[in-house]
């Protein structure tokens, strides 16, 4: 029988918004609450405030100079290596104060290692590398756990029969593996990776981002990147800091304009400015 | 902050309004359609089949353009919706060609003769100047991005659909003669294929609300009536 027409599937399908069933409730590793950064007095990121959870990649994207590495570097104390270097506001690591008066920076940074933009092995063999901080924090059984870390930076099968080579011989996608090897060799909590990929070609950065993944079923992993689509395909939430400048536009500053669901920023952005960059209509 | 990617943006709007002059070649097509369905014009039916290729070539090229830019260019965010989008919409405007053309061939087959029931005519072509209506705001919905537009388009729908409704009570009552049921059953599909033109409208208007909102929902649901106009609690 005719029924005049009409459209329609089988059943209504309710579609909810990308990342809107994502939880924002769960375990939290870094609480920052208006957090600023200046060095000899001069602001450099202002009024952040976003918590970072626990076993997921959170990625830090923006334009260069928007402070998203200043920003990663507070993270695990890094700033106070920087004469002149100062963090204000609040940042809670697993609800504790990662600033307080009691607090070892050397201890969170055996906890919280990082990863740097230019693969930074020291001028020993590949094995050395790894050993290195669990020699210096005088843990036992080194060799396991450079096999551990080896492995669990997927480079165990291609150096297990040249671990006395020298780390210098190895291409750099393989340096920067053994960065991150030497990063969870000291069994931590959280990675800080710092443009981890710029320097490497897409293979290695394939495998980079692959080892990312896996890793984050154990740890708890924070990436400033350049690459926004790598912050796409890896991250499960994203950050967008931008360039603030005061009214004279004397003074720059970097702050944080979005912080979700990373489908949700590059599928639909609430803010304006974070749609302009990600599509790439202003830089 | 300066202005970047100028060749990608320009190539995207280049594409939109590819696909926005499909609209333009529908119209034509439908018009010509009309008039075809009204003076059983047989020599304009022809004309209506052969100016369909133009149509399914426009469909190529913005489908091939579209989907260079997702390989090429990673487009995300408003962008990454309008291609999307796109790709829908520019479906949907070929398959409104496609209906045009199914009705222009059906005109030879009632051939010469006086139509049987004038009134079942007159009622196709109402339904042909309403869905024409309907491609031109869904044009201007999507162009304008205009949400209030393309929402309309479901009310504007119930028209088509209701004519099509009165279309089938008249082939009913066209009596037993065989070769006035047989015309009756030709014009039906005629009306079928309009009342699908028109249904092509209103995807295209979900299309610019996924746009402008971020998220896709049928404005009308066919097998939950209910649900029609204002989604479920």
């Amino acid at each position: 029988m005719e029924d005049g027409g009409g459209r329609g599937l089988a059943q209504r399908i309710e579609v909810a918004e990308p990342g809107a069933d994502v939880s924002w409730t769960g375990e939290k590793v870094f609480e920052l609450r208006d957090v600023g950064v200046t060095y000899s007095g001069t602001q450099a990121v202002k009024g952040v405030s976003a918590d970072f959870f626990s076993k997921e990649i959170t990625a830090l994207i923006g334009p260069s100079g928007c402070g998203k590495s200043t920003l990663l570097r507070c993270l695990n104390r890094m700033n106070d290596l920087i004469p002149g270097a100062e963090v204000e506001g609040e940042l809670r690591y697993h609800g504790e104060d990662l600033y307080g008066p009691k607090v070892d920076p050397v201890q969170v940074r055996k906890l919280i290692g990082m990863v740097f933009q230019k693969p930074n092995p020291f001028p020993k063999s590949i094995f050395d590398n790894v050993a290195f901080g669990p020699r210096v924090l005088g843990l036992d059984n080194v060799e396991d756990r450079v096999r551990t870390a080896l492995e669990g930076a997927a480079l165990w099968g291609e150096v297990s029969r040249r671990l006395d080579d020298n780390a210098y011989g190895m291409s750099g996608g393989q340096q920067q593996r053994l960065c991150i090897a030497r990063a969870l060799a000291v069994n931590p909590d959280v990675i800080l990776m710092d443009e981890p990929c710029s320097a490497l070609d897409p293979i290695s950065t394939g495998k980079i981002e692959d080892l990312m993944l896996d890793l984050k079923e154990d740890y708890s992993i924070v990436i400033v990147t350049h690459n926004m689509q790598q912050a796409a395909r890896v991250s499960d939430r994203t950050a967008f800091l931008i360039v603030e400048l005061d009214a004279d536009e004397e003074n720059r500053w970097g702050r944080m304009v979005e912080y979700d669901v990373t489908e949700k920023i590059f599928t639909n952005p609430s803010d304006q400015r974070t749609e302009d960059y990600v599509t790439g209509k202003v830089g | 902050m300066s202005r970047i990617r100028v060749h990608y943006q320009e190539e995207l709007t280049r594409l939109e309004e590819q696909a926005l002059g499909g609209f333009d070649l529908v119209l034509e097509s439908l018009d010509r359609t009309i008039q075809a369905v009204e003076s059983q014009d047989v020599e304009l039916a022809h004309l209506v089949i052969d100016a369909d290729d133009q149509l399914d070539g426009r469909y190529l090229e913005v489908h091939q353009g579209l989907i260079t830019l997702l390989a090429t260019q990673s487009p995300v965010a408003t962008d990454l919706r309008l291609i999307a989008a796109l790709l829908h919409v520019i479906k949907n405007v070929e398959r409104m060609g496609d209906q045009c053309v199914n009705v222009a061939k059906l005109i030879p087959l009632v051939g010469h003769e006086p139509p049987a029931d004038p009134r079942l005519v007159e009622l196709i072509v109402r339904m042909g100047r309403q869905v024409g209506a309907q491609v031109s705001q869904a044009r201007r919905a999507f162009s304008e991005r205009n949400l209030g537009l393309a929402e309309d388009l479901v009310r504007q729908d119930d028209t088509v659909d209701d004519l099509n409704r009165e279309c089938f009570k008249l082939a009913l009552e066209i009596g037993d003669e065989i070769e006035r049921r047989e015309w009756a059953m030709t014009m039906m599909l005629a009306a079928r294929a309009l009342e699908r033109a028109g249904d092509n409208t209103v995807d295209i208007g979900e299309q610019v609300a996924f746009i402008v909102t971020g998220l896709f929902r049928e404005f009308e649901d066919a097998s939950h009536p209910e649900w029609s106009r204002e989604p479920p609690e």
